[in-house]
C-alpha cells in the first residue's frame, strides 16, 4: 500500500490536485482512499460530485456507534472518500480532531487499499496536523506549491516538519518531491524546480494553470471525469505515474528565510 | 543536605490550591471546567486532606466533564450545562475553576460565565491546571479573583481581615485563636477570614477592614494585591514563635494606627504572659535535645528561641524531638511543641 500525503499553503490547490490524482490512480484499477484532513472538509467534494459528505468528527459528535458506511463514501472511480472535519472556526482543537479521526479509522481497520491519499491542512500548525506523517501513516510527503514566495515559504516550513519527524529512528515518512501547481508566473517552473533541489528533493511534476480545472469544478467533478481527453487530465495522469514510479524519498534540508528570498529574487 | 520543604515545591497543578479556597465558601459551589479524571484525582486528594484536618463537610463541586468531543469541538457548551446544574442548587456564589484542557484548546470560559443568566453570582478563576503553575499559584489566583467581589468602603477602626489561612492544616482553628488572642490585646477584631468557612456575602467585608493580615509568604502575592487594591496596610505573616508574637503585636498595632503607648502595654502584657506560660516547662531546663530535620524554614529558629528561654541545650546526640510541620504560630504553637517534648522526656 502506498500512503501519500499532500501538504502545502492554504488555497494552493491541494484538494484539486489530490482529487485528480486519486481519480488518475483509480483509472489504473488501483483501490484508492482519499482522506481530507482539514476542518474545511472539501477535499473529496469533486470526487463526490459536489456532495459534502458527513465528516468523521460530525459523526463522532453525534453518534456513539459509528460504522464504516457513516464515514466512508464511494466517489468517482470507486475512490473511498473520508473527511475528517473539525470544529467550527475559533473553537476547540482541530489538531486533536485529526488524531481522533485516525484513531477511529485505525480501530475500524478502514485504512486499506493500493493507495491512500492524505490531503492535509495548509500548514503543520500543531502536532495533530503532523499526525499523517507519523505513526506509520503517510510514508511519502509531497509539497504542493506555486512559484509565489508565500507558497514556497509554506512549503519550506512544512519541509521542516518532515525533516524533524522523518529524522527520528521510528520514522517512516520522507519527502517524495515537490508538485508545482502553477500560477503561470514567469520562470515558475525553473524557480520551483530549483527550490525542490535546494531542499534536497526534486520536482515531481509541473501542473500548468488551466481553465479545464475551473470548468470541472463548476460542474462538481474532477478534470479526469469532466474532460478525460483534455491535456490537463493527461498532466494529472503523468503526475500520478511519476508518484507511483517514485522510489527516491529523502529527508529534506529546509532553506533559511534569507536563502528562500534570494531564490525568489533570482527568478523575478 | 536535605532542603526545607518549600511550598513552591508542592506544586504541579493549580487546581488543588484553588479548591482549597473556593471550597471554604460555605454557600458556594465550585464548578471545575475539566475532564472528570482531573477533578476526581484532585478532589480525592483534597477530601482526604480535609478529613485529615478533621473536616467532615463535603464541599459542593461540579465538573463540566470535558471529553474527547469537547477537546475537539470546544468545551463551552459543557461548561454552560455545568453552570445550569450548579444553578439548580441556588448557590450564593459559583466559582468556575479551569484545568489545563480548556485553557489549552482556547475555551472562552470567561465569556461563557458572563453570558450565563447567573453571571452576577459567577466568579471565573483561571487556575489553568498545570499551565497555572503550582497549588500556591492557584490559591493566590482564587483569592485575587474572589476579592474582586468586594469594593473599598470606609474602614472600620481596629478591624482586620485575614487572608489565605491554610484551610487544610490541622491547627488552623488553634492558629486563628492565637491570632485573635494577640489582636485582642490591642482591641482589634477580625471581621473576615478570607476564605475560611465564610458565606459569599461576607466577602464584601474585605473593603471594611482597617488592615489585612496575610497568613504567610505562600499567599503574599494575593495579600499584597488585595491590600494595594483597597489601599490598606498589611501584616505579612501570622506570628511565629515567642518574639514573633511581640513583633506581630507591634506591626498590627502600627498598621491599625494604634497609639504607641497602647502597643507598648500590649507588648508588656504579652511578655508577662509568655513568662507565665513557659514556667510549667522548667523541668526541661538542662535537657539536651536533637532538633533534626527542619520541615519549614524558620522552625529551628523558633525552637531555639524557646530553648534558650527555658535553658534547653542542643546536641546531635541529645533527646530527639519533633518539630511542628509548619512554623508554630504565636506562643500557643511553641507551647504545644514544648508539651510534646516534655511528654517525650517523661516517658
Amino acid at each position: 500500500m502506498r500512503q501519500i500525503a499532500l501538504y502545502g499553503k492554504g488555497g494552493i490547490g491541494k484538494s484539486t490536485t489530490s482529487a485528480n490524482l486519486s481519480a488518475a490512480f483509480s483509472e489504473k484499477n488501483l483501490s484508492v482512499m482519499q482522506i481530507g484532513c482539514d476542518p474545511k472538509h472539501d477535499s473529496t467534494r469533486m470526487l463526490m460530485h459536489g456532495r459534502w459528505i458527513p465528516t468523521v468528527l460530525e459523526q463522532m459528535y453525534e453518534k456513539k456507534d459509528i460504522k464504516e458506511e457513516d464515514i466512508i463514501f464511494e466517489g468517482f472511480g470507486g475512490v473511498r472518500c473520508v473527511e475528517a472535519g473539525g470544529p467550527e472556526p475559533g473553537i476547540g482543537c482541530a489538531g486533536r480532531g485529526i488524531i481522533a479521526t485516525f484513531q477511529l479509522l485505525e480501530k475500524m481497520q478502514a485504512l486499506f487499499g493500493d493507495v491512500v491519499v492524505y490531503d492535509v491542512l495548509g500548514d503543520v500548525v500543531c502536532g495533530g496536523f503532523a499526525l499523517p506523517m507519523r505513526d506509520g501513516y503517510a510514508e511519502e510527503v509531497y509539497l504542493v506549491t506555486s512559484g509565489e514566495l508565500m507558497s514556497l515559504y509554506a512549503a519550506n516550513n512544512i519541509s521542516k516538519a518532515v525533516a524533524r519527524l522523518g529524522g527520528r529512528s521510528t520514522a517512516k515518512c520522507k519527502l517524495g518531491g515537490v508538485i508545482c501547481n502553477a500560477k503561470n508566473m514567469d520562470n515558475e517552473y525553473e524557480l520551483v524546480k530549483e527550490f525542490a533541489e535546494r531542499i534536497g528533493s526534486k520536482l515531481i511534476c509541473y501542473i500548468p494553470r488551466s481553465k479545464s480545472v475551473q470548468a470541472a469544478e463548476v460542474n462538481r467533478m474532477t478534470v479526469l471525469e469532466h474532460d478525460p481527453a483534455s491535456e490537463q487530465a493527461d498532466v494529472y495522469r503523468s503526475c500520478a505515474d511519476a508518484i507511483l514510479a517514485n522510489d527516491d524519498f529523502r529527508i529534506p534540508t529546509p532553506l533559511s528565510l534569507e536563502e528562500l528570498e534570494d531564490l525568489a529574487r533570482k527568478y523575478l | 543536605m536535605q532542603e526545607n520543604i518549600s511550598e513552591k515545591r508542592l506544586g504541579g497543578c493549580a487546581l488543588g490550591g484553588t479548591l482549597a479556597v473556593t471550597a471554604f465558601i460555605r454557600d458556594g459551589i465550585t464548578v471545575i471546567h475539566a475532564p472528570q479524571g482531573c477533578a476526581h484525582q484532585m478532589f480525592s486528594g483534597f477530601h482526604a486532606m480535609m478529613a485529615d484536618a478533621g473536616l467532615s463537610r463535603i464541599p459542593k463541586v461540579i465538573v463540566s466533564n470535558i471529553q474527547n468531543r469537547e477537546a475537539i469541538f470546544g468545551g463551552e457548551e459543557a461548561l454552560a450545562e455545568a453552570l445550569d446544574r450548579a444553578e439548580e442548587d441556588s448557590p450564593a456564589l459559583i466559582s468556575v475553576v479551569t484545568s489545563c484542557v480548556p485553557e489549552t484548546i482556547g475555551d472562552d470560559t470567561e465569556g461563557v460565565c458572563a453570558a450565563h443568566p447567573a453571571s452576577e453570582r459567577i466568579v471565573y478563576i483561571p487556575a489553568s491546571g498545570f499551565l497555572g503553575g503550582s497549588s500556591q499559584a492557584g490559591e493566590n489566583t482564587a483569592l485575587i479573583r474572589l476579592a474582586a467581589l468586594a469594593e473599598p468602603k470606609e474602614p472600620i477602626p481596629r478591624t482586620a481581615a485575614l487572608i489565605g489561612e491554610k484551610n487544610l492544616e490541622s491547627e488552623v482553628e488553634e492558629n486563628y485563636a492565637e491570632v485573635c488572642r494577640l489582636l485582642n490585646r490591642l482591641g482589634i477584631k477580625v471581621i473576615l477570614r478570607f476564605c475560611r468557612n465564610i458565606e459569599a456575602a461576607e466577602i464584601v467585608r474585605l473593603g471594611e477592614a482597617a488592615f489585612f493580615i496575610i497568613r504567610d509568604e505562600r499567599v503574599e502575592e494575593a495579600g499584597i494585591t488585595i491590600a494595594n487594591r483597597f489601599g490598606r496596610p498589611y501584616v505579612s505573616a501570622f506570628p511565629s514563635g515567642l518574639s514573633g508574637s511581640i513583633s506581630f503585636l507591634q506591626e498590627a498595632g502600627k498598621a491599625c494606627g494604634i497609639p504607641e503607648e497602647e502597643i507598648a502595654e500590649a507588648v508588656f502584657a504579652e511578655e508577662e504572659y509568655q513568662r507565665e506560660q513557659l514556667a510549667p516547662f522548667a523541668e526541661l531546663a538542662g535537657t539536651s535535645v536533637a532538633l533534626g530535620f527542619e520541615p519549614f524554614a524558620g522552625c529551628h529558629a523558633v525552637a531555639r528561641e524557646a530553648m534558650e528561654r527555658i535553658g534547653i541545650s542542643e546536641s546531635a546526640d541529645g533527646m530527639p524531638v519533633k518539630l511542628p510541620f509548619y512554623l508554630p504560630v504565636g506562643a500557643a504553637g511553641v507551647l504545644k511543641m514544648l508539651y510534646l517534648w516534655r511528654r517525650e522526656k517523661r516517658r
